[in-house]
């Protein structure tokens, strides 16, 4: 039994350790932090914070994603959970408040206009309730274009 | 970087700024008398008519199987089981336990703790209320925190269980009495005014306000998934509650931070002086309705 052989183990794991942590370490970087954003309080500095402003982004030259994953994103509860709003096609347990999404392909809507609608709604109402996707980093630029493409091909 | 560009870009986070302080201030608004206490539901869900007396309830029993009206019941029929066996009941007898106890060592405590009347017998109906002494808000959970920093060897924080336990208790003693949080009271008044406004104050990544769900024209009423929120009226009477899904006793506060942490946004700490104006705002929103703990949710 010798020191040797405890190091032989120790090393490999504490290097696994660091690098694993390195990796989380740069996911939370682009994960955007809840104290970014506005929060009640009066002297913490998310209590200063105001809303971000909205953006109209309309991108013509618009390459639109993949639509089976902008289904998943568009299902998943830490992603678009679009459904807590939205009947969806193909969606289950759908919410009732937003518009029926699942023919959206046929509404005569544009690629561009449905993206910019998931990046930030509030341009076209102002007070609405649905999130600003893209503009707020809940959703990235290729998940957005993802959702888009769902949506086109939902007839 | 040149003076120019500096300019501009100053200019524009002005401009930006300007912009965020409107849009804050601008949510849609359905207008709420806080005279009217609970019954001011009346022009804002209008569901109280199905829950605002026992006999409403009765009447409107058959909801309780209907999934797309079950909301306007407002859970309140849940309430029928304050008769009956819950682990919100042992809540009350464990804060009983450690009332008495901590009463017994130390009698200022209870004093303390009852504003000096020595019983604590429909007390925490008035609650919050402001105290002269200390000059600021007390919520029944501030004041075991602030009696038992005085008085006791360990300060019962709020957010703890213990603190959470007694103070189910404490309103259980003033179950079925309604809530009167004296408006007449300026400092109360100026809290219910800055917690209406954080109830309309957007926040979090999900960019919700409280009003994004429970306000007319907003979720209220509608699915969100598999569940559909209710009117915020006549709901700060059931907590301290056991929460089912759960299974503890949740406090006011820390269901603000439940909340918050759904919306995305940073919680904050329970008896936080922004927690506190909220509860105030809401405590209005049931005067005259009846203390219901303990219940289940």
């Amino acid at each position: 039994m010798s020191i040797r052989r405890v190091v032989s183990f120790l090393l490999p794991v504490c290097v696994m350790l660091t690098v694993s942590a390195q990796v989380t370490a740069e996911q939370k970087e682009k994960v955007a932090k809840p104290s970014e954003f506005p929060c009640l309080s009066y002297t913490a500095p998310c209590g200063k914070i105001g809303v971000r402003p909205v953006v109209k982004k309309m991108p013509q030259d618009l390459s639109l994603g993949d639509p089976e994953r902008g289904k998943q994103i568009a299902f998943k509860r830490k992603k678009g959970n679009c459904l807590a709003c939205h009947r969806m096609n193909g969606g289950s347990q759908s919410g009732t408040r937003g518009p029926d999404l699942s023919r959206y392909g046929s509404s005569g809507r544009t690629a561009a206009e449905i993206y910019a609608m998931v990046y930030d709604n509030r341009w076209q109402f102002p007070d609405t309730v649905m999130p600003p996707f893209g503009t707020n980093e809940v959703l990235t630029d290729r998940e957005i274009r993802d959702v888009a493409a769902f949506l086109r091909a939902s007839r | 970087m040149k003076p120019k560009a500096m300019f501009v870009a100053l200019a524009g986070i002005f401009a930006a700024s300007a912009w965020a302080v409107e849009t804050e201030d601008r949510y849609p608004r359905t207008p709420i008398v806080p005279e009217q206490g609970v019954w001011g539901d009346q022009g804002f869900s209008n569901t109280i008519q199905y829950w605002g007396s026992k006999e409403a309830l009765n009447k409107n029993a058959s909801l309780q199987d209907d999934p797309d009206n079950v909301w306007k019941l407002n859970h309140k029929h849940k309430d029928g089981d304050r008769v009956d066996m819950h682990p919100g009941h042992i809540g009350v007898e464990e804060g009983r336990e450690m009332v008495d106890s901590w009463s017994s060592k130390k009698p200022e405590f209870l004093k303390c703790l009852s504003e000096g009347k020595g019983s604590l017998q429909g007390l925490a109906a008035n609650y919050p209320k402001y105290d002269e002494k200390l000059d600021r808000i007390m919520t029944v959970e501030a004041r075991i925190e602030h009696c038992s920093q005085t008085h006791l060897p360990k300060q019962i924080k709020q957010g703890s269980p213990a603190n959470t336990t007694s103070a189910l208790y404490v309103k259980s003693l003033s179950a079925g009495k309604p809530i009167q949080v004296d408006l007449s009271s300026a400092p109360v008044e100026q809290a219910y005014q800055r917690g209406e406004k954080l109830f309309y104050k957007r926040i979090g990544q999900l960019n919700f306000a409280c009003a994004s769900c429970h306000t007319p024209g907003s979720v209220m009423g509608h699915k969100l998934r598999g569940e559909v929120p209710t009117t915020p009226f006549g709901d700060v009477a059931h907590y301290p509650t056991y929460r089912t899904p759960v299974g503890e006793l949740e406090p006011l506060h820390l269901r603000f931070v439940r909340c918050h942490k759904q919306m995305r946004a940073k919680p904050l700490p329970p008896g936080d002086p922004a927690y506190t104006d909220l509860e105030v705002f809401l405590s209005v929103l049931s005067n005259d309705y009846p203390i219901s703990v303990p219940s289940l949710r």
